[in-house]
């Protein structure tokens, strides 16, 4: 008796686990919505402008000098920003993220943190490791005039000096099935596009008009490009976090439907030999009398 | 082609996404020493752009836009309007003006690069301002 009301109970609260997890589930779906459209959205901003580099880059002579593009070997420190989600439940988004954080750490120690995300300041406490900032405050959706003013900071401290490098680690996002941990260098720029387009073909045909000059245009355009690289980690790092989480969930909730049957026939069998017991106990007494 | 009936591609590109994307038959963008016009067939063309008014005239209809900096690039009968930041007229609400003032405000001037950040706020501010009034 006492055993099928125990496992009756237990199935009421996986139940109970599973209509939250479904729910959850929907919800991240929703966001994942989101933050997938605002991914598209951002994209002809990125390929028009990486164009444009690689047309201008083309119109000026000689060697390209700026001082974004410049290494800088002298400043010992370098920077690190972190991307981390600020809630948990998304499967192993963090924990990747995090283990590469750690591993690009352990090569090179000299190096400021930038934290975003609860969950990976939370990590960093932990293992009792400076930050020199945490940012907690940036929604599920960061836009870009909030992440443009962390861009220009690393771009003031890198041509002071401070930095020798800064490099941004955060979950990629290649596809719904596809995202993978990377640490992407931000500064010094490198020519490479941050984003998959197809390789650039320089158009040497092309005869510009320019206004102000190519070079002073340039000196325009690396900057911007910058911004929109970090812009774009943060928005592969949102679109990342709702996918993890919308998988990490549907495998809660179908670990829930899993268990609730099983549980289920263990009940029944439970019941059913409760049955045989009763039975057997009133035959043998009626026996017993007769 | 009669002139005009001859239009061109304008898109005009935010990070976040593509505010305006249609034909036009003229364009008026602030570059960054003064406006610039713009019409089907132009020569290839890249320019910085300022702060100010991007006029858009479509199908004899006429779009206003406020745009902060960014660039334009002219090619094969398509302009590309990149900004960091655009706002078509209609969208302005009464109180952006003041608000983008009051962060003007905000800004110290503490060297070159901050006093041109807070020219550039009250200008955004005061053009938001003549937008939503003649709205």
């Amino acid at each position: 008796m006492a055993n099928a009301r125990v496992i009756i109970k237990r199935r009421k609260s996986v139940r109970n686990i599973r209509k939250i997890t479904r729910t959850m589930q929907l919800i991240a779906t929703a966001r994942f919505q989101a933050a997938f459209s605002r991914a598209v959205a951002a994209r002809p901003y990125v390929e028009r402008m990486t164009e444009l580099v690689a047309d201008i880059s083309n119109a000026v002579e000689g060697e390209i000098s700026h001082p974004l593009i410049k290494p800088r070997e002298n400043a010992k420190h370098s920077a690190l920003l972190v991307i981390t989600s600020n809630r948990g439940l998304c499967g192993g988004f963090n924990a990747n993220v995090l283990r590469k954080a750690t591993a690009h750490l352990a090569e090179s120690p000299d190096t400021d943190v930038f934290m975003v995300g609860k969950k990976g300041v939370n990590y960093f406490r932990f293992l009792k490791r400076d930050m020199a900032e945490r940012i907690t405050d940036l929604g599920d959706l960061p836009r870009f005039d909030q992440v443009e003013p962390y861009a220009n900071r690393f771009m003031e401290g890198f041509a002071k000096g401070q930095w020798a490098s800064v490099h941004v680690c955060y979950m990629r996002f290649h596809s719904v099935t596809r995202q993978t941990p990377e640490a992407l260098r931000l500064l010094p720029l490198s020519a490479a596009p941050a984003t998959d387009a197809k390789k650039l073909v320089p158009r040497k045909d092309v005869q510009y008009e320019y206004s102000p000059a190519p070079a002073e245009l340039l000196a325009e355009l690396l900057p911007a490009t910058a911004r929109i690289r970090l812009f774009q980690c943060f928005i592969d790092a949102a679109v990342g976090e709702q996918v993890a989480r919308m998988v990490a969930m549907k495998a809660a909730t179908d670990a829930a439907s899993d268990m609730i049957t099983s549980l289920t026939r263990r009940y029944n069998r439970a019941r059913q030999t409760q049955i045989t017991m009763e039975l057997l106990d009133i035959v043998s007494g009626a026996n017993a009398l007769a | 082609m009669a002139a005009t009936t001859s239009t061109f591609h304008c898109a005009v590109i935010t990070p976040e996404r593509v505010i305006l994307d249609c034909e036009a038959q003229s364009v008026m963008f602030p570059a960054h020493d003064g406006e610039m016009g713009i019409l089907t067939h132009r020569a290839p063309l890249v320019c910085k752009l300022g702060v100010g008014t991007l006029r858009v005239e479509t199908g004899g209809q006429k779009q206003l836009f406020l745009i902060d900096g960014g660039f334009a690039q002219m090619l094969n009968n398509r302009l590309s309007i990149l900004t960091q930041f655009a706002q078509k007229s209609s969208e302005i609400q009464p109180g952006d003006a003041e608000k983008t003032l009051s962060k003007a405000r905000e800004i110290k001037i503490r060297d070159e690069a901050s006093l041109e950040a807070r020219t550039r706020a009250f200008r955004r501010a005061q053009i938001q301002l003549k937008l939503a009034r003649s709205a």
